[in-house]
């Protein structure tokens, strides 16, 4: 199974037999079969036919519709799932519950104990890094986690982990042509930061997508508040798997030079960096792999994929909130 | 489960719809012969379909299945690669 990416500007998607067909100046520029889709995503503007928009309906296959540098504008669903059970328990935890704190306990932990791991193998790879001050920063404000039983607060720890991680992300980089100072959105203005912003974008499609298969509402989260339009839910489970994914395929496309600054261009007066259309075909891959990548899970010890693990966990927060289970348990990986 | 469909044909209209519909299902590997990975169910509708559109007495379908631990051992030797089907990209090759 895999996602269609439609980079090409004015395209035209349509369907012919079981097949969604894609055309461009009259050319047809894909033509795969639909039982192999499991998401579209347009980047840029396209027509997409109404038989190709009932038949993905139909089928339960999202599209999603991104700017053509990455930045997300809305979806189609399909029908909102219709287990009720699921979506009742998330709204019972809603606001300074047990339960909300407890999961918000679990995505800071996750994404920070992630973080950590993340730097620990650097250290160990690249041993002229020091980056022990940051491991200790880190490990500071996982500490607490357990204790701390206001949701601001522990807003405040992920703001000073996420912090200490960011101070140190430029030494992670071992390309000598690329710099990182600042986490710097809306618009990202140097290729680091633009890359990181399309990874979390093309992740948060996929999130998304993983929540709708459990049947929760994607608006309601707990770690992030809601704010009109704003799938805070899908943010809140992306926490754990942005150093898992998303960070490790920009440093790796970085490290391994498989992204040169040729493949960047910068508008010239928001200084917003953008990928090439070649980068971006090549950052895409990356990501599609990275997500088809296998390891084995430390909760419910089995092989799953990164893409298949959107999902566990996604059912494994649903199950946590129903009562079946003691804990939710997010992903860690060493 | 994986397939491998052959089919013979007799009249060209009909054999361009059969192969228009396998087209759906699987990916095609030489004249007349599609490989093709599924689920039981989506092979029950594959069967349904080309079964109403064939005349029987003067065309053949046959599918081969491989289990999972013979279809990693198919050996290839020139012809169209196996597509990679986690990710797919609509771009024009100019750019």
């Amino acid at each position: 199974m895999g996602t269609v990416y439609i980079t090409q500007e004015d395209a035209f998607i349509g369907k012919t037999d079981e097949r969604l067909h894609v055309k461009f100046d009259k050319k047809t520029i894909l033509d795969v079969p639909l039982i192999k889709i499991d998401g579209v995503v347009v980047m840029g503007r396209a027509t997409v036919s109404p038989a190709a928009i009932s038949e993905l309906l139909e089928r339960h296959i999202p599209l999603t519709f991104l700017t053509e540098t990455g930045r997300y504008l809305g979806r189609l669903e399909p029908e909102v799932s219709k287990n009720i059970f699921v979506r009742k328990a998330q709204w019972q935890a809603v606001g300074e519950s047990v339960q909300a704190i407890h999961v918000v306990q679990g995505f800071v932990r996750g994404k920070l104990k992630n973080y950590r791991n993340l730097l620990i193998r650097r250290q160990r790879e690249f041993p002229d890094l020091d980056l022990s001050a940051y491991i200790t920063r880190l490990e500071q404000a996982i500490a607490p986690i357990d204790t701390t039983n206001s949701i601001n607060s522990l807003r405040g720890l992920e703001g000073a982990g996420s912090a200490a991680y960011f101070n140190c992300f430029h030494q992670l980089i071992r390309a000598t042509e690329f710099t990182f100072t600042t986490r710097s959105r809306r618009p990202p203005t140097d290729p680091v930061n633009s890359l990181l912003s399309f990874g979390y974008s093309l992740l948060r499609h996929d999130i998304q997508g993983a929540i709708d298969i459990v049947g929760f509402d994607p608006y309601l989260g707990y770690l992030h508040c809601e704010r009109y339009g704003r799938p805070a839910l899908a943010l809140d489970l992306m926490e754990e798997f942005r150093p898992l994914i998303v960070d490790a395929v920009v440093l790796s496309a970085l490290n391994k030079r498989l992204l040169t600054p040729v493949e960047f261009v910068t508008e010239p007066l928001s200084h917003a960096v953008s990928l090439t259309g070649e980068g971006r075909k090549t950052f895409l891959r990356l990501y599609a792999q990275k997500k088809q990548s296998e390891f084995k899970h430390p909760v419910l010890g089995r092989k799953c994929s990164y893409q298949e693990a959107f999902e566990l966990q996604a059912r494994l927060l649903a199950k946590y909130l129903m009562g079946e289970i003691e804990k939710y348990p997010p992903l860690v990986l060493k | 489960m994986n397939v491998i469909v052959s089919y013979d044909i007799s009249e060209d209209k009909r054999r361009t719809k059969i192969h228009n519909i396998l087209k759906s299902y699987g990916q095609w590997v030489q004249y007349s012969v599609f490989e093709c990975q599924l689920s039981d169910t989506q092979y029950a509708k594959l069967r349904w379909r080309l079964n109403k559109l064939i005349k029987p007495d003067t065309d053949s379908i046959r599918f081969y299945f491989l289990c999972a631990c013979c279809f990693g051992k198919v050996e290839r030797i020139g012809g169209e690669p196996v597509y990679d089907d986690t990710v797919f990209f609509a771009e024009c090759a100019d750019g």
